[in-house]
């Protein structure tokens, strides 16, 4: 019987590290100016267990709507991935924000954060309820 | 605003102006975040959170000295 995936499983699909590094990439992160974050959702098959993501529009400087995920036929959204692209020189913290952590438990789902000095993440350790409740965040 | 300093030599308000100063440097918009003024022991705190709680996203918060006026210290959350 499929569960869903805790961070650490999140954190070893190849499918959510690709996604990490297409979303830092977008983010333009070396780019003053332009910098921005991006993200989105990662969802799981619920008959075959496969990990697929999409991507959201783009945010702005220092926030991100992932409110709204698209219907993915078959699948629940199981985690959101998102960019902090601002640098840690510059003074800026690297870690998951107090809106960050919070959104986290309101969604119901793990938060993986990209930055400058590594991987963060917050919220619950898997989806609120397991794989039930429908097909976007869980109730 | 909680009061817990005395007699402060910095009004609200400036403390507020010299956050801001240096919140429209880094952030740019402003816009999308509630700001929260309180007097503590150590100074003005000055916190901007998203208005949208679901939102991702952060924004900068400071503690302003009550009697100098400096930046005590800062966060610049994202």
């Amino acid at each position: 019987m499929l569960t869903a995936p805790t961070i650490a499983e999140l954190l070893t699909s190849p499918v959510v590290v690709q996604a990490l590094a297409d979303a830092w990439r977008d983010s333009e992160p070396t780019d003053p100016v332009r910098r921005h974050e991006e993200g989105g959702w990662i969802y799981m098959d619920t008959a075959s267990g496969t990990l697929t993501t999409r991507r959201s529009a783009l945010g702005g400087q220092a926030v991100l709507d992932l409110t709204a995920p698209p219907i993915v036929v078959g699948s629940v959204v199981v985690g959101t991935f998102h960019t902090h692209p601002n640098p840690t020189s510059d003074g800026w913290d690297p870690g998951p924000s107090i809106d960050d952590v919070q959104s986290a438990w309101l969604l119901g789902v793990p938060c993986l954060i990209q930055s400058d000095d590594g991987v963060y993440t917050t919220g619950p350790d898997s989806r609120r309820g397991g794989l039930a409740g429908g097909p976007g965040f869980p109730p | 605003m909680t009061g817990a300093a005395s007699s402060p030599t910095i009004s609200g308000e400036r403390a507020l102006a010299i956050a801001h100063a240096d919140a429209e440097k880094a952030y740019r918009d402003l816009s999308i975040y509630r700001i929260q003024l309180a007097l503590e022991s150590d100074g003005w705190h000055i916190d901007y959170q998203l208005k949208d709680a679901r939102l991702k996203g952060g924004g900068p918060h400071y503690v302003i000295d009550a009697t100098t006026g400096a930046m005590a210290s800062k966060r610049y959350e994202q």
